[in-house]
């Protein structure tokens, strides 16, 4: 139970885990808080031989927080941003911290935010969905509407196309957070987005969507009609409980397995017509740059991609030589994942990790490896393969077909150098 | 008389038909200062954006905060004395560049009255000094605070039993959308012009629709300040280490350029210029990308398709999978796949560009 044990306070309740993660890196080791680990002991504990205020006194009854948040010792697991990545915040990204999770589902407040124009709030009383174009009849729906529908239950991965777009150009942010950290992965409870289309009659001609939402950006993305009568979902619940404000309540469009851009928050209005739109987020940005000066378009699968998220540059090893954790998480727009491999050694060598948990198509999968560090310095890497026999690419791989400015769809394999002194960065090896 | 003494006489001629009579909610002004929040900021750890930061604004003198940069307009009102009460703010909310020629501030007014006394009211609330101020009615922030804890919203059951089923569809939900909801948004525009809104606008008449609503983001040339995006300029950079995107170097379709101003721009005011405006704004987006040259060129619904942007042949359809590292289906080598000891090539450029750097090499990457 390394990890309950860093995370226990000690006797300086002032010293969060992340200030003494950040002392302990910034002073070149972490081994400041090593100590923490079980070894032998000579002077018995006095946590275990004293009587402790949280054995003694009551806590907090029922109702204490009727919305239940988690402990205070957890408060420096939260979403961040880089500050310098965007002009403002009302059209900008953070963060989600993968370092800090497990399993597989992100909860609610942590998924990461994406907004152009803002968090628009919304009365789900007052919100519509609209049908219109090339239907038989232009409808309009409530939520109460929309709730009368059959609905479904399915978990995916959002990832949105610019995840590690500043490591094109090579290793620049110390931390899965910041080079990872724009993906996460919720179960949706929405309706078929087909049975809403067959509700208003879909016209032979229809062939593209025009979702749109309802925020300050009127975000829109263009979307082939297959995609939408194949597996897209019209969702409100995420995780059990109604979208959260900047998830786009109180509804938003799921897009499995395709760029976050397209899943439209706020979602007020769905045109069909007979050929794409090119709206802003699909042609000035949203399309792939070449070295040549092309510019791909309507890249929408995110491809198969996995990382390493414990440990990494915010998560070290504090445990010192022993039995090790590895663990990481992996995705793919195609499908199932169907295998992980790690290396230890910078991509010499590779053993093929252990997934645990659910593997379900277009969702985070996890996967350890648990292996005995000799305390000497590791070379990590992951490399993912999906259902479809999709292999996850070396950054350089990507370089060479694609360049360094193209900012989006960047699935290249991850590196951490991790010393041994368990500190780890982000690095680019030979 | 002095350039600030004249500032005084405009700002008294303003204020004698700016009155403060209206009753004021600091709620509604919360809606109101929505208008605001693209650039500026208040409340708890507000800081500067692009424009000051609104906490205390009440009783401060105009162009006091250290460390912003205002106009040169607004900081020699500040030496000349403007402090920041409901009448001078009331007075500069109505039309901003009308009490203030030379304000960096963007902003058009709040034309109306109640708008702006309920925004004074909400910024009020985070002026601790404003009480004096002859302020008639508290925030209602304590009192949410000390709300009793939230009772369970009942549920209305509608007595709709007896509306009839409508016949559409497989489920029969939903009802029809009337012509004037769906002309109300769907205001889609596509490369063949198809929902191009009858108007138009030339050169001449966007320059100062753009000046007064765009340039503060995206400078006056169009070459963007801060990161905000950079419009014009950036010809033949695409395959320079810097590509510079804007809409004559990279966007493939001018319509992109309509649509995506009268949906979403000017930042934090969309939908408030008109059809022409936005005409004659995108004439002159076309005028600063020199693929117009005439000042009294006229953009309209009906020549909207003879002009094309330069870069439009330059796009390609999804073609990743004929990359080689994905044509290549091998089985991934598992041992002695490389040769000698892996070694660092490169590291995280500067350590601290991570969490709460100023600068960094992305910078500007997603806007």
């Amino acid at each position: 139970m390394p990890e309950k044990q860093i995370d226990r306070p000690g006797t300086d309740k002032g010293l969060s885990r992340r200030k003494l993660l950040t002392a302990g890196v910034a002073a070149g080791g972490a081994l400041a808080t090593g100590a923490v680990s079980a070894k032998a002991a000579s002077t018995p504990d006095p946590l275990i031989t004293e009587i402790q205020d949280w054995n003694r006194y009551l806590g907090d009854g029922v109702d204490a927080n009727p919305y239940g948040m988690p402990s205070e010792f957890e408060k420096n697991v939260v979403r961040r941003d880089v500050a310098w990545l965007t002009a403002d915040s009302k059209s900008s990204i953070n963060f989600t911290p993968l370092h800090e999770l497990d399993g597989i589902i992100t909860p609610n407040g942590l998924c990461f935010e994406r907004h152009h124009g803002g968090v628009a709030e919304i009365n789900p009383v007052d919100h519509r969905l609209m049908i219109n174009g090339l239907v038989d009849k232009p409808l309009v729906f409530t939520m109460e509407d929309l709730k009368r529908f059959p609905r479904e239950n399915r978990v995916y991965f959002l990832e949105c196309a610019a995840n590690s777009g500043m490591e094109w150009r090579g290793a620049q942010l110390n931390g899965c957070q910041f080079t990872h950290g724009m993906v996460h992965n919720v179960m949706y409870t929405g309706i078929p987005l087909k049975h809403i289309l067959n509700e208003a009659g879909v016209k032979a001609s229809a062939k593209w969507l025009l979702p749109e939402g309802a925020d300050a950006s009127a975000m829109t993305r263009s979307l082939p009609i297959e995609k939408a009568m194949d597996d897209c979902l019209v969702a409100f619940k995420m995780n059990g409980e109604a979208l959260r404000p900047e998830q786009g309540y109180p509804v938003r469009l799921v897009v499995p397995g395709w760029e976050g851009n397209m899943w439209i928050k706020w979602l007020r209005r769905i045109e069909l017509g007979d050929a794409p739109w090119h709206q802003r987020e699909e042609t000035s940005k949203y399309t792939d740059l070449m070295a040549n000066g092309k510019a791909r378009r309507f890249t929408w699968e995110m491809d198969v991609k996995s990382v390493i998220t414990n440990p990494s540059p915010q998560a070290p090893i504090t445990h010192g030589k022993g039995q090790t954790v590895v663990t990481g998480v992996a995705w793919s727009g195609a499908g199932k994942i169907k295998r992980v491999d790690v290396s230890i050694d910078g991509g010499r060598n590779w053993k093929t990790a252990r997934i645990d948990g659910p593997s379900l198509s277009k969702s985070i999968h996890r996967f350890y490896y648990d292996f005995e560090w000799d305390g000497s310095e590791l070379f990590l890497q992951s490399r993912a393969i999906d259902e479809v026999g999709n292999v996850q690419p070396t950054k350089n791989e990507l370089r060479a077909a694609r360049g360094v400015n193209s900012i989006y769809h960047n699935n290249g394999i991850q590196t951490w150098h991790v010393k041994a002194d368990g500190s780890a960065e982000n690095v680019e090896i030979s | 008389m002095s350039k600030s003494l004249k500032l005084f006489a405009a700002i008294g001629l303003l204020l004698a038909s700016t009155s403060l009579a209206q009753a004021q909610d600091a709620d509604a002004g919360a809606k109101v200062f929505k208008k605001c929040k693209a650039c500026h900021a208040v409340g708890d750890g507000a800081r500067n954006r692009v424009g000051p930061h609104l906490n205390s604004v009440f009783g401060r003198k105009a162009a006091s905060i250290e460390g912003f940069k205002y106009s040169k307009a607004m900081s020699v009102a500040g030496s000349g004395g403007l402090v920041w009460n409901d009448e001078t703010l009331a007075a500069f909310l109505t039309k901003p560049r009308k009490m203030m020629k030379g304000t960096k501030m963007a902003f058009s007014g709040l034309k109306k009255e109640k708008d702006r006394a309920n925004l004074l009211a909400f910024l009020k609330s985070f002026s601790p000094d404003a009480a004096s101020a002859a302020a008639p009615e508290k925030p209602k922030k304590q009192e949410i605070a000390a709300a009793p804890a939230p009772t369970e919203p009942k549920a209305k059951p509608v007595a709709a039993k007896d509306a009839p089923i409508p016949e559409h569809g497989v489920f029969h939900l939903g009802r029809a959308a009337l012509v004037e909801e769906v002309k109300a948004w769907d205001i889609d525009i596509r490369p063949d012009g198809q929902g191009l809104p009858t108007g138009r606008g030339t050169v001449s008449q966007g320059e100062p629709i753009y000046t007064e609503n765009c340039a503060v983001c995206h400078g006056d040339f169009g070459e963007g300040t801060g990161r905000w995006p950079i419009l014009a300029g950036g010809q033949n950079t695409l395959t320079d280490e810097r590509p510079e995107k804007t809409i004559g170097s990279y966007w493939p379709y001018l319509s992109t350029v309509y649509d995506y101003i009268r949906r979403a721009m000017p930042f934090g005011d969309a939908r408030s210029l008109s059809d022409d405006d936005v005409y004659a704004v995108t004439a002159y987006l076309l005028f600063l990308n020199d693929i117009v040259t005439d000042e009294e060129f006229e953009l309209s619904n009906e020549n909207f398709n003879n002009t094309r942007l330069p870069n439009e042949a330059n796009f390609f359809a999804d073609n990743r999978k004929e990359e080689p590292q994905n044509t290549a289906r091998s089985e991934p080598c598992m041992t002695d796949c490389k040769p000698g000891k892996a070694e660092v090539t490169m590291r995280a450029r500067v350590l601290d560009v991570t969490p709460d750097s100023k600068e960094g090499e992305g910078a500007g990457a997603i806007e």
